[in-house]
């Protein structure tokens, strides 16, 4: 089944190796604490060794064809495997590839003129002859590895160029690896990357890449051959690549699904090995006192979010001393803590019961709810039981005894360790942060309601992004504060209002809408469906009559709506396609074709084309030819794609021969817009899309208005008019035509438009005013 | 994280072996490193002394302020997430950038203070109050190093996040 929900999409950066001030820095932000004596003291080894470090990258990058050179002559014969080694292609000149790395950057020119001191040194191509003098020179050192009995060199010819490619790359990448964990100084890189290669590069060559790597090893040696120490280092980190490539593809790490309708989760062991180091606290019999304590103030970070021995001085010490003697396991401390007064009163009180469950499954799950039917288990939970209940359910789980077991103190399984989950990806990640207690709002349950539910104005992006709505492929950062943390599943299936453009031509329905017309484009009128006609009867149907023209409309009409389709204006003369247009006069192409020179003009490639980058054009041009906005990126993916590898005549064509175009426009009809949505409508209003959401001034009913004001200047001018002829009166008789006009005034000004009331209702409603009413109004 | 691994990304992207100017860049990460462990040192030595005055300091200047209305647990939640600040800077110090401070500090701080109801501008106060103690307290090359990331907690909490298009001028490359 595919699970369509989505959680949103905040970037995340995920750690794919460590180095050590990385490393130190993770271990001691974890642990809430400045970084030790011995930690100190690996940072300033690796920063002395640094510059050794350097160094030694830099002979390798030198040396690296020579290198990898001795690796693929010792196993590929019959030929010069180097020649099929493929250089990356040189990355200055390339239009956008953005080349410049600090001080090194230098302009095609300065290169040139800075010659190859300044330059970037390219490693040399081995020529075969260099090759050779390389092996003679070499060939009496010693330690040269011998090979393993079982091991026959391959014949390049009958390898294929293919697989001698890959084979090239792949040892070149090897060194280039070895050279960025040098520079790393740390094996992690090396680990990461080449464990479960044995399963990608063909099991058959793995002995030969083996030797290979060996061969490589010793001839990496030979460049330091001053340097016994750094030649050691670079043997130091082959063994470890070789270690690694012989392990056989690991196990892909499993995670368990909650429910039958939410599968688990795999996660390729490289990635749980890329991950952070965490540090897996356990609570045994016989630690030490220092190991108890950090395991102690694990579980306080765990289950309060922060430390709260430091910062409130508190801590439960009865549970601690308990904990301490061996009465109480890890998970039955942990359990205590849930349900202890603090708890209570940081984590439950303040709360909405929903945003309790998302919290609690964070402290005693180390992760945010699934779904939503696992939400629903907790909730009914904690209805019946409170949260002593909820505790019990979550230390219970089966979950809670696979992961963390008696033992183990909780952690969090964020990115890397585990895989996660698309549908709460987003709140996930800010349920891990250190703001997640603050916030009130539940969030884990509103995006399942809401993805359950999408409402008609959404996009994974953010809400307010309407995919289909020409925007260009830009993401506009408008309409709330943060949009990416509400975001629900939106695509070009959800059901949606258009505003049509009236025209019935029996294609009009655009299939998974399915709506009947309801009117006319605003501000266009008269417009209909142009089609050209045959201007001539065809042969053998000769009408004997005079001769009448019976087409709708001339052909020079639909030449004009053409132009205006799919210029989106009309052109001016120069602009217009001479021969194109005599062709579809003559009856020598059809309007489809016309639609397609139109489209392949001068004038419409400068204006959609040249000018334009990929995705605003393609968005444009499609709109112009098919009449539809595009409808996300699976559409446009192909259009990027056959744009990048054929251009622009290619995305045209693809667009009128394909499918659509014949069945909604066929070969003669002027295509015309089909697809317009209120916001696109707005997009195009001189106001802007603003103007769409303004809540309007007016009164939305004229008459109810005119009405309030006409009986409001009635009212003012009776009683002026009154008022002057009676001033005299005694303003206390309530039946005096003023007071009475007055009251009416005031009645008329408080509620306006009341309808007036059945004259059978009246006396009913009014007894007294119609029993003492005399007409003695002037 | 750290300029390494950036090097090393940017490298990789491109199926290159690091440049001459990039490894220079980390030649002088690493030499700077043993006096940036100093400075951290330092820090860390000074930081509960740079709290206390500071929060007094901050006393003076806004007395009106949850954590000085006399509930020990506000005061001392204000003094731990202080302290913590200025431990993410120790880190910082450590990477040789900014970075960790973004990663593990500064996102949605700004939401977290709306949420408890502490006004920003306090929080902007007793931050320069911190930044005025840290230069008493450490000596000038140690402030040098320390400063910018104080600068940089200051920024990200007193200005609206970054525009949605950030045009940052052509730069100083050559023309070609």
């Amino acid at each position: 089944m595919t699970d369509r929900t989505n959680g949103g999409s905040p970037v995340t950066h995920p750690q794919h190796f460590h180095t050590v001030p990385s490393t130190v820095i993770t271990e001691a932000e974890r642990r809430d604490r400045y970084p030790k004596q011995s930690e100190f003291k690996e940072l300033s080894a690796f920063f002395t060794s640094g510059l050794k470090r350097l160094e030694i990258a830099t002979v390798l990058a030198n040396n690296a064809d020579v290198i990898v050179a001795a690796g693929a002559n010792r196993i590929f014969t019959g030929g010069s495997p180097m020649a099929y080694l493929e250089k990356p292609e040189d990355p200055v000149g390339m239009p956008g590839s953005g080349y410049y790395v600090g001080e090194d950057f230098l302009s095609a020119k300065a290169r040139q003129k800075g010659g190859p001191s300044n330059a970037l040194q390219e490693p040399r191509l081995v020529e075969p002859v260099n090759a050779f003098l390389d092996r003679i020179r070499t060939l009496f050192s010693s330690g040269r590895p011998s090979t393993p009995t079982r091991f026959r060199t391959i014949d390049i010819r009958k390898y294929g160029t293919v697989r001698m490619k890959r084979s090239m790359r792949d040892l070149a990448w090897f060194l280039r690896y070895i050279t960025y964990a040098v520079v790393a100084g740390d094996t992690s890189i090396i680990r990461i990357n080449v464990r479960g290669l044995r399963g990608v590069i063909p099991e058959d060559v793995t002995l030969a890449t083996v030797v290979a790597l060996q061969d490589m090893q010793w001839r990496a040696g030979l460049c330091f051959s001053q340097d016994p120490a750094a030649a050691a280092l670079v043997k130091g980190y082959f063994e470890v690549l070789i270690t690694e490539y012989l392990v056989e593809k690991p196990n892909h790490q499993l995670r368990f699904g909650v429910s039958k309708l939410h599968p688990g989760l795999p996660l390729p062991q490289s990635y749980a090995q890329s991950a952070l180091p965490t540090p897996k606290l356990v609570v045994k019999p016989g630690l030490s006192e220092t190991e108890t304590q950090d395991a102690i103030r694990a579980a306080y970070r765990q289950v309060f979010e922060r430390d709260i021995t430091h910062a409130y001085g508190l801590a439960l010490e009865d549970l601690e001393s308990k904990l301490r003697s061996g009465q109480f396991s890890m998970k039955e401390f942990i359990r205590h803590l849930g349900k202890s007064r603090l708890y209570r009163r940081e984590f439950y009180e303040p709360f909405t019961i929903s945003r309790v469950i998302e919290l609690a499954s964070r402290h005693f799950l180390g992760r945010g709810l699934s779904c939503l039917e696992e939400f629903q288990t907790y909730f009914e939970v904690i209805s019946e039981g409170g949260l002593p209940a909820l505790v019990d359910a979550l230390v219970n789980s089966q979950e809670y005894a696979d992961y963390f077991g008696e033992e183990t103190v909780p952690y969090l399984r964020g990115l890397g360790l585990e895989a996660q989950e698309c549908r709460n990806w987003g709140p996930q990640l800010d349920l891990f942060k250190y703001s997640a207690s603050t916030r009130k709002l539940p969030q884990f349950i509103t995006t399942f309601a809401r993805a359950q539910k999408p409402l008609p104005n959404q996009h994974p992006y953010g809400v307010g992004h309407d995919p289909l709505e020409i925007q260009f492929g830009a993401i506009f950062p408008r309409e709330d504060q943060n949009p990416v943390a509400q975001p629900a599943h939106f695509s070009a299936t959800s059901r949606r209002i258009l505003i049509s453009s009236g025209l019935h031509n029996g294609h009009h329905v655009l299939g998974q809408n399915g709506t009947v017309p309801l009117g006319r484009v605003p501000g266009t009128f008269g417009q209909s469906v142009l089609k050209l006609e045959p201007s001539h009867q065809p042969q053998g149907h000769q009408a004997q009559g005079p001769n009448l023209n019976v087409n709708h409309h001339s052909i020079e009409a639909v030449i004009l709506a053409t132009y205006r389709q799919v210029f989106g204006r009309d052109v001016f003369d120069s602009q217009r396609q001479g021969i194109a247009e005599t062709k579809l006069k003559g009856g020598q192409i059809t309007l489809r074709e016309f639609v397609r020179q139109l489209a392949r003009s001068r004038p419409f490639r400068q204006m959609a084309w040249e000018n334009l980058y990929i995705t605003k054009s393609i968005e444009y041009i499609h709109r112009r030819l098919l009449g539809r906005p595009t409808l996300g990126r699976d559409e446009l993916n192909r259009y990027y794609d056959l744009a990048g590898k054929q251009g622009f005549y290619a995305v045209v064509d693809a667009m009128v021969d394909g499918p659509e175009y014949t069945e909604v426009f066929g070969d003669d009809t002027v295509p015309y817009e089909r697809y317009l949505t209120p916001r696109g409508y707005a997009l195009r209003s001189p106001q802007g899309p603003v103007a769409w959401w303004k809540p309007r001034k007016n009164p939305d009913i004229a008459g109810a208005w005119m009405a309030n004001y006409a009986t409001v200047t009635e009212a003012k001018r009776l009683a002026l008019a009154t008022t002057e002829a009676s001033h005299s009166m005694e303003s206390t008789n309530n039946n005096s035509p003023a007071a009475r006009a007055e009251s009416r005034l005031n009645v008329a000004i408080a509620s306006p438009p009341e309808p007036a009331p059945m004259p059978s209702e009246a006396p009913q409603a009014q007894p007294l005013e119609t029993s003492t009413t005399e007409d003695s109004l002037p | 994280m750290s300029i390494v691994k950036q090097v090393i990304l940017n490298a990789d992207e491109e199926l290159r072996y690091p440049t001459p100017g990039e490894l220079k860049m980390i030649r002088t990460f690493c030499k700077s490193g043993g006096d940036r462990i100093q400075v951290v040192k330092h820090l860390e030595e000074k930081a509960p002394t740079i709290v206390e005055k500071g929060t007094r300091q901050f006393w003076k200047v806004c007395p009106r302020t949850p954590s000085n209305s006399g509930s020990r647990l506000k005061t001392q939640s204000a003094k731990r997430d202080m302290s913590w600040y200025i431990r993410l800077i120790s880190y910082c110090l450590i990477a040789g950038n900014g970075q960790p401070l973004q990663d593990i500090g500064l996102t949605g701080m700004k939401e977290l203070y709306a949420n408890v109801g502490i006004p920003l501008t306090n929080i902007l106060q007793y931050l320069k109050c911190l930044k005025a103690e840290a230069i008493k307290q450490l000596d000038e090359a140690d402030a040098a190093e320390v400063i910018p990331y104080f600068d940089q907690i200051i920024q990200e909490i007193a200005l609206p996040g970054p525009p949605y298009f950030m045009n940052d001028g052509p730069g100083e490359s050559v023309p070609v």
